[in-house]
């Protein structure tokens, strides 16, 4: 089985010129998807690799949960009660655990979502329409999209 | 055989059950064609626009099932434009008018509406199993009528369609008094479920062997189903996203443990981590396990479940799992038939999650292995030569390596050996993807060796148009061509017209071919459709008198036909 074309289209001395290079696709006058070269390009072409949406749309998004992780999202965090505020990078948590236990430790006491408690302090948040919220009612990604300001307060006030 | 009456060869016939051979006996002579005619339970149209309704009717007045697939296969990766076509209306017209008891429909890539549904619904009064695969067109409303309206509903199994979900009650139109569900697969549903008409149903449903949760079912009232089903064969987790111990956790893994019948595990649609460990008991029986939406699941705990599947038959599974990973499963599953890893990683970042050496492991550890569909981002020429000499059996062998063109990562050569001792060594093999940098000599292997091919997928591969020639001469029993981003042209497109007819259908995309060269083709051979999809307003092609040189703008698709140009065609595809 001897191969007789040997060459390599990686090397720049010799170009198969009737292989249709990405870089053709501008001369072409086929307007096809033909695989682009950019990095940049590859993000948004939808018919390669050969796998189903569904798939592509959960890769796509699971990439964006983890991409996430790079970009920060600073909101200020009030008590109630207290003039100076903190900052917080929400994408450093995982859920809403994770952030009330960090929220807990950083204003020393006990801070919940949800349920109205004489002891602890329950925690809310604006959202990007400017309403004051209870934190825990919508999956962790959605309210990572629209809080825009954290406050806990005193129970009573709930 | 002729001294027999007709009611005894008809008898015999029914233990003829493949497609393939009850055509075979319908050539035989007149008086076998008439009694098959009249005793064919199921039907299978391979494109639904080779054949028209009306024909199907006259042929085959007393069918039972039928199976219809719309759009070609490459629709599945959005190449197929929305509104090609592919509805299934005229069918289900067709045979609500009919006398025919239909009892089974299964419809792949299909345009489905709910009026449809609706009519299906109400026009066949033994209506029995429903199986929609790939396609879209219809919403929860058509799913409400197909639950209110079938009385003898065994089967309602949705796989991977596009479903306006409207969060309406349609599962608790099956009225109290149903109790014969046996399969129940909503999984691709996106949408709120009502829970307490699902546990109800599943509550009344003593023969129901296979439910498939879509991800809005939380963890708890998993519990609760697993618990009033605990003769579930085949289960599709939902959601699973609880905190480990939690009491749901715990109920679950109660109920996991009397689900002796448990053979088949998929869904894990939003999984956290250490959800996996619940399913360690019933490990043991599993023969198919479908992990392959399961994308944040680490490789570790992957591991960890699939030490326990020793009888895992078939594994479909993300190639976040490893080389180590797959070697786990050579060490372990050794009866492995079918294998897919799929990829996480769709830029090409590096991440050399699963390599050749996964997939020399596999054909080493798995001596069962028929099917394999493996995305990777490397292999070689010694790797595949050696799957080939350690899995002769292959019948399904697909291998995409994302990067098009990309060599053999060793030695820099084009897989076209690799690929040749597939070939050579399965005998048997009936599919096959090729993938990586291909020169012509992959397809004069491909000719000479692969003579049960039926069907081929080509991307990014081939020099010349003689690449394409040794596949159309060689392949004798091709039936599904499908090629693209590839250098042939019309000289290999019309080389020889009639070998068309022998097969299903040919697609070729982003390749060499002119719409002169199509228009030739269509004149030459009037049995076969030849369609152009062109996507972008190149209407004005043909006044610009480039015609005959103008390579064509987007996909051809073509395929035999016995009642001509379909009437249902959208502006942008243009019937020759």
């Amino acid at each position: 089985m001897e191969n007789s074309n040997s060459y390599s289209p990686y090397s720049s001395s010799s170009v198969d010129s009737t292989k249709p290079s990405p870089s053709e696709s501008s001369v072409n006058l086929s307007l096809s998807l033909t695989f682009p070269s950019t990095s940049s390009q590859r993000e948004t072409s939808q018919d390669w690799p050969p796998i189903k949406p569904r798939l592509r749309d959960t890769l796509k998004s699971l990439r964006l949960r983890q991409r996430g992780y790079n970009t920060a999202l600073f909101v200020k965090v009030y008590m109630e009660g207290v003039p100076i505020g903190r900052k917080l990078d929400l994408s450093t948590f995982s859920g809403y655990k994770s952030l009330l236990e960090n929220l807990s430790h950083m204003f020393d006491t006990s801070v919940i979502c949800g349920t109205r408690d004489s002891k602890n302090h329950v925690l809310t948040y604006q959202d990007k329409d400017g309403d004051w919220m209870m934190v825990g009612d919508i999956p962790w990604d959605m309210f990572l999209e629209t809080v825009r300001r954290l406050k806990i307060t005193r129970p009573e006030r709930c | 055989m002729n001294y027999f009456p007709d009611e005894v060869i008809e008898h015999v016939f029914d233990f003829v059950t493949s497609h393939k051979d009850r055509n075979s006996i319908s050539l035989v002579c007149k008086s076998w064609f008439k009694i098959e005619r009249y005793s064919r339970q199921n039907v299978f149209i391979g494109n639904c626009y080779s054949i028209s309704p009306e024909r199907l009717l006259r042929r085959f007045p007393c069918f039972k099932s039928l199976t219809l697939k719309g759009k070609p296969h490459f629709a599945d990766f959005n190449l197929v434009p929305h509104g090609w076509g592919g509805f299934v209306q005229p069918w289900i017209e067709a045979l609500a008018r009919s006398r025919v008891g239909l009892e089974e429909l299964r419809l792949k890539r299909m345009v489905v509406t709910d009026e449809g549904l609706e009519l299906l619904s109400r026009s066949f009064v033994n209506f029995k199993s429903l199986v929609l695969v790939s396609c879209e067109g219809f919403s929860t409303d058509g799913l409400a009528s197909i639950a209110s309206n079938c009385r003898h509903l065994r089967d309602l199994d949705l796989q991977e369609n596009e479903i306006d979900d409207h969060r309406g009650q349609w599962l608790s139109c099956f009225p109290e008094t149903y109790t014969s569900l046996v399969t129940l697969n909503f999984a691709c549903l996106e949408g709120e479920t009502n829970l307490v008409a699902l546990e109800r149903l599943v509550a009344r449903s003593p023969n129901l062997r296979s439910l498939k949760l879509n991800r809005a079912v939380p963890l708890d009232a998993l519990a609760r189903l697993m618990a009033c089903a605990p003769q579930i064969v085949d289960l599709g987790v939902g959601s699973y996203e609880d905190e480990q111990d939690s009491e749901s956790c715990l109920k679950l893994q109660a109920a996991i443990r009397k689900c002796t019948s448990l053979r088949s595990l998929s869904g894990f649609l939003e999984a956290a981590p250490h959800c996996l460990s619940a399913f360690h008991p019933v490990c043991h029986n599993l023969t198919s396990l479908n992990l392959s939406y399961a994308a944040e699941i680490h490789g570790s705990h992957l591991i960890k479940l699939i030490e326990h599947c020793k009888k895992l038959q078939r594994l479909w599974i993300l190639d976040s799992i490893g080389d180590k990973g797959l070697e786990v499963v050579a060490s372990t599953c050794k009866e492995l038939q079918e294998l897919r890893v799929f990829p996480t990683d769709l830029h090409g970042g590096g991440n050399t999650a699963v390599t050749e050496d996964g997939l020399v492991a596999i054909s080493a550890g798995c001596p069962k292995l028929h099917s394999i569909l493996y995305f990777c981002q490397q292999m070689t020429n010694a790797a595949l030569i050696t799957v080939a000499r350690n899995c002769p059996n292959f019948i399904r062998f697909r291998l995409c390596i994302l990067e098009p063109h990309k060599p053999d990562h060793v030695t820099s050569q084009p897989l076209d050996e690799g690929f040749g001792a597939i070939v050579q060594a399965c005998k048997n093999l009936k599919r096959l993807s090729v993938s990586g940098l291909l020169t012509d000599q992959v397809f004069l292997y491909i000719g000479m060796f692969a003579t049960q091919l039926e069907m081929l997928s080509i991307a990014f591969a081939g020099d010349t148009d003689k690449g394409m020639l040794y596949v159309l001469n060689g392949c004798k029993k091709m039936r599904k061509l499908e090629i693209r981003d590839s250098p042939f042209g019309d000289a290999a497109l019309l080389a020889d017209v009639n070998k068309y007819e022998t097969m299903r259908s040919l697609w070729m995309s982003s390749c060499e071919v002119t719409l002169g060269g199509c228009k030739r083709l269509a004149r030459k051979a009037p049995w076969l459709n030849v369609e152009i999809i062109n996507e972008n307003d190149n209407n004005r092609m043909e006044e610009n008198g480039y015609e005959g040189r103008q390579k064509v703008d987007n996909k051809l698709y073509l395929y035999r036909t016995v009642v001509g140009t379909r009437v249902d065609a959208p502006p942008f595809v243009w019937i020759l």
